[in-house]
Protein backbone atom coordinates (compact mmCIF):
# COMPACT_ATOMS: atom_id res chain seq x y z
CA UNK A 1 0.00 0.00 0.00
CA UNK A 2 0.93 3.20 -0.41
CA UNK A 3 -0.77 6.91 0.37
CA UNK A 4 -3.85 6.90 -1.58
CA UNK A 5 -4.67 10.60 -2.27
CA UNK A 6 -8.52 10.90 -2.77
CA UNK A 7 -8.54 8.17 0.33
CA UNK A 8 -6.26 11.06 2.23
CA UNK A 9 -8.84 14.04 1.12
CA UNK A 10 -12.02 12.68 1.88
CA UNK A 11 -10.94 11.58 5.09
CA UNK A 12 -9.30 15.10 6.16
CA UNK A 13 -12.11 17.48 4.65
CA UNK A 14 -13.87 16.24 7.44
CA UNK A 15 -11.71 17.77 9.76
CA UNK A 16 -13.31 21.67 10.52
CA UNK A 17 -10.90 24.81 10.80
CA UNK A 18 -13.38 25.97 13.94
CA UNK A 19 -11.93 29.24 15.71
CA UNK A 20 -11.74 29.66 19.42
CA UNK A 21 -13.10 31.81 21.69
CA UNK A 22 -9.98 34.70 20.74
CA UNK A 23 -11.53 33.65 16.85
CA UNK A 24 -8.25 32.53 16.28
CA UNK A 25 -7.43 28.79 14.67
CA UNK A 26 -4.77 27.21 16.25
CA UNK A 27 -3.54 24.15 14.92
CA UNK A 28 -0.07 22.10 12.74
CA UNK A 29 1.77 24.37 15.08
CA UNK A 30 0.40 28.10 13.52
CA UNK A 31 -2.41 29.89 13.11
CA UNK A 32 -4.84 28.99 10.51
CA UNK A 33 -6.91 31.23 8.29
CA UNK A 34 -9.68 30.75 6.02
CA UNK A 35 -10.07 33.69 3.56
CA UNK A 36 -11.60 33.79 0.19
CA UNK A 37 -9.59 32.24 -2.76
CA UNK A 38 -9.89 35.49 -4.37
CA UNK A 39 -8.27 37.32 -1.45
CA UNK A 40 -4.69 35.66 -2.48
CA UNK A 41 -5.21 36.49 -6.23
CA UNK A 42 -6.31 39.55 -6.18
CA UNK A 43 -3.27 40.55 -4.14
CA UNK A 44 -1.01 38.45 -6.46
CA UNK A 45 -2.58 39.94 -9.45
CA UNK A 46 -2.44 43.55 -8.33
CA UNK A 47 0.96 43.12 -6.76
CA UNK A 48 2.41 42.72 -10.15
CA UNK A 49 0.67 44.86 -12.06
CA UNK A 50 1.67 47.35 -9.94
CA UNK A 51 5.45 46.37 -10.33
CA UNK A 52 7.92 48.12 -13.13
CA UNK A 53 9.75 45.75 -15.71
CA UNK A 54 13.00 46.01 -13.61
CA UNK A 55 11.35 44.52 -10.42
CA UNK A 56 9.20 42.02 -11.53
CA UNK A 57 11.28 39.05 -10.79
CA UNK A 58 11.86 40.63 -7.57
CA UNK A 59 8.14 40.79 -6.43
CA UNK A 60 7.48 36.99 -8.34
CA UNK A 61 10.58 35.73 -6.09
CA UNK A 62 8.81 37.77 -3.17
CA UNK A 63 5.72 36.11 -3.90
CA UNK A 64 6.45 32.66 -4.33
CA UNK A 65 8.76 33.59 -0.78
CA UNK A 66 5.71 33.62 0.83
CA UNK A 67 4.47 30.26 0.66
CA UNK A 68 7.78 28.42 0.43
CA UNK A 69 8.53 29.67 3.89
CA UNK A 70 4.27 29.24 4.67
CA UNK A 71 4.92 25.53 3.20
CA UNK A 72 8.03 24.82 4.99
CA UNK A 73 6.57 25.92 9.19
CA UNK A 74 3.29 24.35 8.37
CA UNK A 75 3.97 21.56 5.68
CA UNK A 76 6.12 20.40 8.80
CA UNK A 77 3.36 21.06 11.55
CA UNK A 78 1.29 19.03 8.92
CA UNK A 79 3.32 16.08 8.62
CA UNK A 80 3.78 15.38 12.20
CA UNK A 81 0.17 16.44 13.49
CA UNK A 82 -2.02 14.11 14.84
CA UNK A 83 -4.18 14.06 11.91
CA UNK A 84 -1.37 13.21 9.57
CA UNK A 85 -0.22 9.83 12.49
CA UNK A 86 -3.72 8.89 12.05
CA UNK A 87 -5.12 9.07 8.54
CA UNK A 88 -1.77 9.27 6.12
CA UNK A 89 0.81 7.18 8.12
CA UNK A 90 -1.15 3.90 8.35
CA UNK A 91 -0.35 3.78 4.26
CA UNK A 92 3.26 4.88 4.30
CA UNK A 93 5.25 1.96 2.94
CA UNK A 94 8.07 4.00 1.03
CA UNK A 95 9.04 6.19 3.81
CA UNK A 96 9.82 10.13 2.57
CA UNK A 97 8.71 9.62 -0.67
CA UNK A 98 5.13 8.43 0.95
CA UNK A 99 5.87 11.16 3.53
CA UNK A 100 5.70 13.41 -0.04
CA UNK A 101 2.77 12.40 -0.88
CA UNK A 102 0.99 12.40 1.78
CA UNK A 103 1.95 15.92 2.63
CA UNK A 104 0.48 16.37 -1.07
CA UNK A 105 -3.11 14.69 -0.28
CA UNK A 106 -3.26 17.36 2.55
CA UNK A 107 -2.52 20.19 -0.18
CA UNK A 108 -5.05 19.22 -1.89
CA UNK A 109 -7.58 18.53 0.97
CA UNK A 110 -6.86 21.89 2.37
CA UNK A 111 -7.65 23.78 -1.57
CA UNK A 112 -4.75 24.97 -2.45
CA UNK A 113 -4.46 22.29 -5.78
CA UNK A 114 -5.97 19.06 -6.73
CA UNK A 115 -2.13 17.89 -7.37
CA UNK A 116 -0.14 14.75 -7.05
CA UNK A 117 3.79 13.51 -7.71
CA UNK A 118 4.28 12.38 -11.28
CA UNK A 119 7.75 11.98 -11.10
CA UNK A 120 10.15 11.38 -8.27
CA UNK A 121 14.42 10.84 -8.17
CA UNK A 122 14.35 11.14 -4.61
CA UNK A 123 16.59 13.45 -2.84
CA UNK A 124 16.75 15.30 -6.60
CA UNK A 125 14.00 16.37 -8.33
CA UNK A 126 10.25 16.17 -8.31
CA UNK A 127 7.62 16.85 -10.22
CA UNK A 128 3.89 18.02 -9.61
CA UNK A 129 1.40 18.32 -11.77
CA UNK A 130 -2.21 19.88 -10.91
CA UNK A 131 -5.14 19.45 -12.64
CA UNK A 132 -7.20 22.19 -10.86
CA UNK A 133 -5.96 25.18 -8.65
CA UNK A 134 -7.36 28.64 -7.63
CA UNK A 135 -4.57 30.28 -8.44
CA UNK A 136 -5.68 29.20 -12.09
CA UNK A 137 -8.53 32.03 -11.59
CA UNK A 138 -6.17 34.76 -10.90
CA UNK A 139 -5.68 37.87 -13.98
CA UNK A 140 -2.30 38.33 -15.54
CA UNK A 141 -0.09 37.27 -17.62
CA UNK A 142 2.35 34.06 -18.00
CA UNK A 143 2.16 31.56 -15.41
CA UNK A 144 1.72 32.77 -11.87
CA UNK A 145 0.63 29.97 -9.13
CA UNK A 146 3.44 31.25 -7.02
CA UNK A 147 1.74 29.66 -4.06
CA UNK A 148 2.13 25.78 -5.59
CA UNK A 149 5.77 26.58 -6.45
CA UNK A 150 6.89 28.08 -3.38
CA UNK A 151 5.18 24.80 -1.17
CA UNK A 152 6.25 22.75 -3.71
CA UNK A 153 10.04 23.30 -2.70
CA UNK A 154 9.09 23.47 0.62
CA UNK A 155 8.00 19.66 0.59
CA UNK A 156 10.70 18.69 -0.76
CA UNK A 157 13.16 20.10 1.80
CA UNK A 158 10.70 18.93 4.59
CA UNK A 159 11.26 15.33 2.89
CA UNK A 160 14.96 15.17 1.59
CA UNK A 161 17.07 17.78 3.29
CA UNK A 162 18.56 18.64 6.41
CA UNK A 163 15.60 17.77 9.16
CA UNK A 164 13.61 20.91 10.20
CA UNK A 165 13.83 23.52 10.86
CA UNK A 166 17.60 23.46 9.06
CA UNK A 167 16.66 22.29 5.79
CA UNK A 168 15.63 25.33 4.09
CA UNK A 169 17.19 27.03 0.57
CA UNK A 170 18.46 23.52 -0.66
CA UNK A 171 15.44 23.27 -3.21
CA UNK A 172 13.79 25.46 -6.24
CA UNK A 173 10.40 25.13 -7.68
CA UNK A 174 9.64 26.00 -11.24
CA UNK A 175 6.54 26.66 -12.91
CA UNK A 176 6.82 24.77 -16.74
CA UNK A 177 3.06 24.56 -17.61
CA UNK A 178 -0.30 26.59 -16.17
CA UNK A 179 -3.90 26.29 -16.74
CA UNK A 180 -4.03 30.38 -16.80
CA UNK A 181 -1.58 30.64 -19.73
CA UNK A 182 -3.02 28.11 -21.63
CA UNK A 183 -1.96 24.55 -21.16
CA UNK A 184 -3.96 22.02 -20.01
CA UNK A 185 -2.49 21.42 -16.45
CA UNK A 186 -0.53 23.36 -14.32
CA UNK A 187 3.20 21.32 -13.20
CA UNK A 188 6.22 22.24 -11.24
CA UNK A 189 9.30 21.23 -11.53
CA UNK A 190 11.60 20.95 -8.09
CA UNK A 191 15.45 20.62 -8.49
CA UNK A 192 18.30 20.89 -6.21
CA UNK A 193 19.71 24.51 -5.65
CA UNK B 1 -25.13 35.92 16.52
CA UNK B 2 -23.94 32.71 14.94
CA UNK B 3 -23.62 32.87 11.54
CA UNK B 4 -25.49 30.65 9.38
CA UNK B 5 -22.41 28.45 7.42
CA UNK B 6 -22.80 26.46 4.32
CA UNK B 7 -19.40 24.66 3.59
CA UNK B 8 -19.07 22.31 0.61
CA UNK B 9 -16.23 20.12 -0.91
CA UNK B 10 -16.47 20.23 -5.11
CA UNK B 11 -15.60 16.49 -5.61
CA UNK B 12 -14.88 17.04 -8.91
CA UNK B 13 -12.25 20.14 -7.97
CA UNK B 14 -11.34 19.43 -4.68
CA UNK B 15 -12.13 22.91 -4.14
CA UNK B 16 -13.75 24.49 -0.63
CA UNK B 17 -16.80 27.02 -1.31
CA UNK B 18 -18.12 28.69 2.10
CA UNK B 19 -21.84 30.23 1.23
CA UNK B 20 -21.23 30.04 -2.23
CA UNK B 21 -17.96 31.42 -1.72
CA UNK B 22 -13.79 30.19 -3.30
CA UNK B 23 -12.30 29.34 0.17
CA UNK B 24 -8.76 27.95 1.14
CA UNK B 25 -6.83 27.62 4.29
CA UNK B 26 -3.67 29.05 4.96
CA UNK B 27 -1.43 30.15 8.02
CA UNK B 28 -0.05 33.01 9.60
CA UNK B 29 3.22 32.73 7.84
CA UNK B 30 1.90 33.23 4.35
CA UNK B 31 -0.06 36.20 6.14
CA UNK B 32 3.13 38.04 7.53
CA UNK B 33 5.04 37.26 4.81
CA UNK B 34 2.18 39.10 2.08
CA UNK B 35 1.95 41.58 4.85
CA UNK B 36 5.90 42.26 4.92
CA UNK B 37 5.97 41.95 1.31
CA UNK B 38 3.31 45.27 0.85
CA UNK B 39 5.73 46.65 3.25
CA UNK B 40 8.70 45.53 1.24
CA UNK B 41 7.63 47.20 -2.01
CA UNK B 42 5.17 50.43 -0.17
CA UNK B 43 7.27 52.39 -2.68
CA UNK B 44 5.27 50.90 -5.12
CA UNK B 45 2.03 51.28 -3.57
CA UNK B 46 1.80 47.45 -2.33
CA UNK B 47 0.58 48.47 0.95
CA UNK B 48 -2.21 50.25 -0.82
CA UNK B 49 -2.51 47.34 -2.85
CA UNK B 50 -3.04 44.92 0.37
CA UNK B 51 -5.71 46.81 1.91
CA UNK B 52 -8.03 47.04 -1.33
CA UNK B 53 -7.48 43.66 -1.77
CA UNK B 54 -8.49 42.51 1.57
CA UNK B 55 -11.94 45.03 0.91
CA UNK B 56 -13.02 43.75 -2.64
CA UNK B 57 -12.32 40.54 -1.96
CA UNK B 58 -14.30 40.27 1.34
CA UNK B 59 -17.01 42.92 0.26
CA UNK B 60 -18.80 40.03 -1.85
CA UNK B 61 -18.90 37.92 1.04
CA UNK B 62 -20.25 39.97 3.58
CA UNK B 63 -22.87 41.67 1.02
CA UNK B 64 -24.10 37.96 -0.16
CA UNK B 65 -24.81 36.75 3.22
CA UNK B 66 -26.10 39.99 4.69
CA UNK B 67 -28.86 40.25 1.42
CA UNK B 68 -29.11 36.49 1.68
CA UNK B 69 -30.35 36.48 5.38
CA UNK B 70 -32.47 39.67 5.19
CA UNK B 71 -30.42 41.52 7.32
CA UNK B 72 -30.69 45.32 6.63
CA UNK B 73 -29.66 47.45 10.10
CA UNK B 74 -26.04 48.61 9.93
CA UNK B 75 -25.59 47.54 13.47
CA UNK B 76 -26.38 43.70 12.54
CA UNK B 77 -24.31 43.76 9.73
CA UNK B 78 -21.67 45.14 11.30
CA UNK B 79 -21.85 42.23 13.77
CA UNK B 80 -22.19 39.58 11.36
CA UNK B 81 -18.60 41.67 10.29
CA UNK B 82 -17.50 40.54 13.20
CA UNK B 83 -18.77 37.33 13.46
CA UNK B 84 -17.28 36.56 9.89
CA UNK B 85 -13.86 37.80 11.44
CA UNK B 86 -13.30 35.71 13.86
CA UNK B 87 -15.10 32.00 12.02
CA UNK B 88 -12.08 32.87 9.06
CA UNK B 89 -9.72 33.13 12.51
CA UNK B 90 -8.46 36.55 12.10
CA UNK B 91 -8.99 37.21 15.90
CA UNK B 92 -11.94 38.95 17.84
CA UNK B 93 -13.55 42.07 16.85
CA UNK B 94 -16.26 44.78 18.28
CA UNK B 95 -17.20 47.40 15.87
CA UNK B 96 -19.65 50.18 16.19
CA UNK B 97 -20.04 53.30 14.10
CA UNK B 98 -22.37 55.49 11.70
CA UNK B 99 -22.43 56.55 8.10
CA UNK B 100 -19.73 58.68 9.08
CA UNK B 101 -17.27 56.84 10.73
CA UNK B 102 -16.87 54.40 13.55
CA UNK B 103 -14.31 52.38 15.54
CA UNK B 104 -13.32 49.20 15.56
CA UNK B 105 -10.97 47.50 18.58
CA UNK B 106 -9.22 43.66 18.06
CA UNK B 107 -8.56 42.32 21.63
CA UNK B 108 -7.21 39.52 19.22
CA UNK B 109 -6.01 39.37 16.06
CA UNK B 110 -4.92 36.95 13.70
CA UNK B 111 -2.55 39.02 11.32
CA UNK B 112 -0.73 40.99 14.44
CA UNK B 113 -0.05 37.78 16.64
CA UNK B 114 0.97 35.96 13.72
CA UNK B 115 3.43 38.60 12.88
CA UNK B 116 4.84 38.91 16.69
CA UNK B 117 5.21 34.76 16.46
CA UNK B 118 7.28 35.24 13.43
CA UNK B 119 9.41 38.01 14.15
CA UNK B 120 8.21 39.96 17.70
CA UNK B 121 6.98 43.12 18.20
CA UNK B 122 6.98 45.56 15.45
CA UNK B 123 7.43 49.48 15.62
CA UNK B 124 4.78 50.60 13.41
CA UNK B 125 0.73 49.10 12.59
CA UNK B 126 0.92 46.42 10.17
CA UNK B 127 -2.65 44.86 9.93
CA UNK B 128 -3.09 46.59 6.65
CA UNK B 129 -5.86 43.87 5.81
CA UNK B 130 -7.60 44.42 8.20
CA UNK B 131 -7.98 48.03 7.10
CA UNK B 132 -9.42 46.60 4.09
CA UNK B 133 -11.80 44.48 5.89
CA UNK B 134 -12.86 47.43 7.90
CA UNK B 135 -13.43 49.18 4.97
CA UNK B 136 -16.05 46.61 3.64
CA UNK B 137 -17.49 46.13 6.57
CA UNK B 138 -18.73 49.58 7.24
CA UNK B 139 -19.40 50.08 3.12
CA UNK B 140 -21.92 46.85 3.43
CA UNK B 141 -22.80 48.36 6.70
CA UNK B 142 -24.40 51.50 5.61
CA UNK B 143 -24.65 50.64 1.75
CA UNK B 144 -21.95 52.57 0.18
CA UNK B 145 -19.31 51.97 -2.97
CA UNK B 146 -15.98 50.75 -2.25
CA UNK B 147 -13.25 53.17 -1.10
CA UNK B 148 -16.06 55.12 0.65
CA UNK B 149 -14.34 54.61 4.03
CA UNK B 150 -10.76 54.92 5.56
CA UNK B 151 -9.09 53.15 8.21
CA UNK B 152 -6.31 53.85 10.23
CA UNK B 153 -4.44 51.72 12.68
CA UNK B 154 -4.49 54.21 16.07
CA UNK B 155 -3.30 51.02 18.35
CA UNK B 156 -1.70 48.14 17.53
CA UNK B 157 -0.94 44.88 19.40
CA UNK B 158 1.92 44.34 17.03
CA UNK B 159 3.25 47.28 18.98
CA UNK B 160 2.50 46.32 22.46
CA UNK B 161 -1.36 47.84 22.97
CA UNK B 162 -3.50 45.67 25.11
CA UNK B 163 -5.88 45.90 21.84
CA UNK B 164 -5.79 46.93 18.43
CA UNK B 165 -7.95 50.08 17.18
CA UNK B 166 -8.75 51.21 13.77
CA UNK B 167 -10.50 54.56 13.45
CA UNK B 168 -12.79 54.87 10.94
CA UNK B 169 -13.54 58.01 9.22
CA UNK B 170 -16.33 58.25 5.76
CA UNK B 171 -14.04 59.49 2.62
Amino acid sequence: MTVMRDQVVRQLVQVEAKANDDGLIPGFNVLVNQLPCSFWNTVSERMMAITPPDRKAAMEAALVNCAYECGYHTGYGIITSPEFESVVMPMVTEGAKDVLRGAYAVFTAWGWAKSGIVQIKEGEAMTIRAVDYYEADSGGEGRRAYMIRGVSAAFMELAYAAPYPNGMNTFKSEQTRGIEAGDQFGEFAVTKK
Amino acid sequence: MALDIKHTFDENTFRHSINGHGFVLHCHHYMSLTTKLAEDFADLGAVRVLAEAAEDSLRPVLESYVKEHGITGPADRLAVACEYYSFMGLGKMTASGSAAGGEVQLPHSHVDEGWIQKWGKHDKPINHFTRGFVAAMFAVAFDKPARSFEVAETASLVMGAPLSVLSVKAA
